[in-house]
């Protein structure tokens, strides 16, 4: 039962044809057996009023009007003061006229009110014209049959207007409820908008302060570099060559005293002192910024594959080179992962290959040896991982048992 | 203070170091030394011009240097080297790179050196690499000789050397004499002959008699 209910309203047109048959249908029993033409015509009649409700949804108005026209012909037409029977017997109304209510209730339902009392009043107007024809003929003590008459179809035809007016309320209520719904959706929608917008906005801020500030500490590490390469390498430096004269000076002199033991001892061991310290500051100042990155990112990873002990291969095939603050990142990776194949894989080559795809740069690090190298929370691998992440770069290991062991590290070509 | 008794014929050298402290230290010392610096200068561009203008026996070169300060003075050396082939350059850096070092002695006949800025501290032995440079000769920096002998293939292939043999060969490489071997290790020229025959050899390296081809022929060896 629910599911007709659900059919029809689905199909509201099913139900008009039902309605415009049904009607057609037991309007067969009132047509004129007559002459043939009177009973063609009358069929026709009765199909033209049954089929305007097939049209009331689309033009409840125009189909309202052809039904009223109609019936203004069978007014007219179809019945006659008196006893003298119908003009025009094809045009006697028939049950099909009950269409008229129906095509009322729909424009009261579905079209402004002025229109819809306008079609009331142009009803009940037809109505009061059909009763005025027909009342003559009865009988003068039937009185109360002809305000019944009046009150029945002018009731009839209040009632659809009623209902359909209370139904266009309705329809109505609930169009300015949707349409705020509608309203109230959009406003929503818009300040989500506005939301995930000033927060794309502050991602993007962030991402590219983010990325001034590494560029920064990249020039900032390379300048502290130079700074000590200018200043206290270089002083050292000449510092270590002054106490390597007085040293030689005091060696070549001779041996007078014991003092002059004691001199040439201290001597000696401060100028041992200062090499060792020129050897410090150097590792020192290399892990700070490696100069040999200034050369660009090819040499650095070339002098650390030609320096391996473990045999190494190069193969670049990158044509843009990277940001400082990336070359150095993908150069200390390498470096660290380098280190790892000669400590740990056994391995009896590595290669590094560095690609670039799109704006991405690609470099993996391979060897043929055992495996099982993982990437452990607070290991080697986590560190480089920690370092490649702060410029949303990715790391990945594969590293079966019994090897091969392959890292691949993408990084932006610029922070 | 007395200084060592200087060599016979003091050496005329340009030097081209940007920091003033080491430009005017090492111009002294090697004035105390008995030699005379016909130029110091700042950048490769005073560099080249004063090579061309003093003809110098050798340049003492800075690797990083204005503008840049990444390898400038490696350039210079070669292009030096090239135009000048009598002039010897010795190139000193804060950091060595056996790439570096490479670029340096690729194509070169000799009267090139490549050194660590600290071996300034050894003053004799620094004077004396420069006396070998400028001589023709050819000088590489330990370390960088440490670093070529342990490169992953080459390390195996030197494992058919003995311990002494591969202490020879280094010693080959930074650019010593036979004499000099000899003397460092207190054996006889005679047995250090012996080492090297072997040890070239082994390598497979065509036998030689000069020093300085023996050095350049070891040197390409280990940077191939």
């Amino acid at each position: 039962m629910l599911a007709v209910s659900a059919r029809l309203r689905d199909h509201p047109h099913v139900l008009d044809g039902v309605l415009a048959v049904l009607l057609f249908s037991l309007s067969a029993g009132q047509w004129p057996i007559g002459p043939p033409l009177s009973t063609t015509v009358a069929v026709l009649v009765s199909g033209l009023l049954a089929a305007t409700v097939l049209f009331r949804r689309r033009y409840p108005v125009a189909a309202f009007t052809a039904a009223m026209t109609i019936a203004a012909a069978q007014v007219l037409l179809g019945m006659q003061a008196g006893d003298g029977g119908p003009v025009v017997r094809a045009l006697e109304p028939t049950v099909t006229d009950v269409v008229i209510p129906v095509l009322l209730y729909t424009v009261a339902a579905h079209r402004p009110r002025r229109v819809s009392v306008t079609a009331l009043l142009v009803c009940l107007a037809a109505t009061a014209v059909a009763i005025t024809r027909w009342a003559p003929a009865q009988p003068p003590a039937s009185s109360n049959l002809v305000f019944a008459a009046a009150a029945g179809l002018g009731g009839t035809a209040l009632a659809a207007w009623v209902l359909g007016d209370s139904m266009a309320y309705r329809y109505r209520r609930e169009y300015y409820a949707s349409l705020e719904e509608r309203t109230a959706r959009a406003e929503a929608e818009r300040d989500a908008q506005i939301r995930i917008a000033a927060a794309a906005q502050r991602a993007s801020e962030l991402q590219h302060r983010r990325a001034l500030a590494i560029d920064e500490s990249a020039a900032r590490l390379r300048r502290i570099e130079r700074d000590l390469h200018d200043g206290a390498q270089v002083r050292l430096a000449a510092l270590a060559m002054t106490l390597g004269e007085l040293k030689e000076a005091l060696d070549a002199a001779p041996a007078d005293s014991t003092d002059g033991d004691r001199t040439r001892m201290l001597v000696s061991a401060a100028h041992q002192n200062a090499k060792e310290t020129l050897a410090e500051l150097r590792d020192l100042a290399r892990g700070i910024h490696p100069p040999v990155l200034d050369r660009g990112l090819g040499p650095a990873l070339s002098s650390l594959t030609g320096t391996s002990p473990v045999p190494a291969g190069l193969d670049i095939t990158s044509t843009q080179p990277p940001s400082p603050a990336i070359a150095s990142i993908a150069y200390f990776c390498a470096a660290e992962l380098l280190a790892n194949v000669v400590k740990h894989s056994a391995a009896s080559q590595a290669t590094i290959s560095v690609t670039d795809q799109a704006d991405r740069l690609l470099m993996t690090v391979t060897d043929d040896g055992v495996g099982g190298a993982q990437l452990a929370p607070g290991g080697g691998l986590a560190g480089l991982l920690d370092r490649v992440q702060t410029v949303d770069g990715r790391l990945d290991v594969t590293s079966p048992p019994g090897g091969p062991t392959v890292v691949t590290i993408e990084l932006p070509s610029h922070a | 203070m007395s200084a060592p008794p200087s060599p016979p014929a003091g050496l005329r050298i340009v030097i081209a170091e940007d920091a003033a402290i080491m430009r005017d230290g090492l111009t002294q010392t090697l004035a105390r030394r008995g030699h005379d610096v016909v130029a110091a200068v700042a950048d490769a561009e005073a560099l080249r011009q004063a090579v061309a203008v003093h003809r110098p026996d050798v340049a003492i070169i800075d690797v990083r240097m204005p503008p840049t300060h990444t390898d400038e003075g490696l350039r210079a050396a070669q292009s030096i080297h090239r135009d000048h082939p009598q002039v010897g350059v010795l190139v000193f850096s804060q950091y060595i790179e056996a790439q570096s070092a490479a670029e340096l002695f690729a194509g070169a006949a000799g009267g090139v050196g490549y050194l660590l800025k600290d071996r300034v501290a050894d003053v004799s032995d620094f004077i004396d690499a420069i006396s070998r440079v400028a001589a023709g000769g050819t000088v590489l920096d330990p370390e960088v000789v440490r670093q070529l002998l342990s490169v992953g293939r080459r390390a195996e292939a030197l494992a058919v050397l003995t311990p002494r043999e591969r202490e020879v060969l280094a010693l080959i490489a930074e650019g010593r004499s036979n004499t000099a071997i000899a003397g460092a290790f207190t054996i006889s020229p005679r047995v250090v002959e012996k080492h090297v025959a072997s040890i070239f050899d082994k390598l497979g390296l065509p036998p030689s008699r000069s020093d300085n081809r023996r050095v350049l022929a070891a040197i390409r060896y280990l940077e191939s």
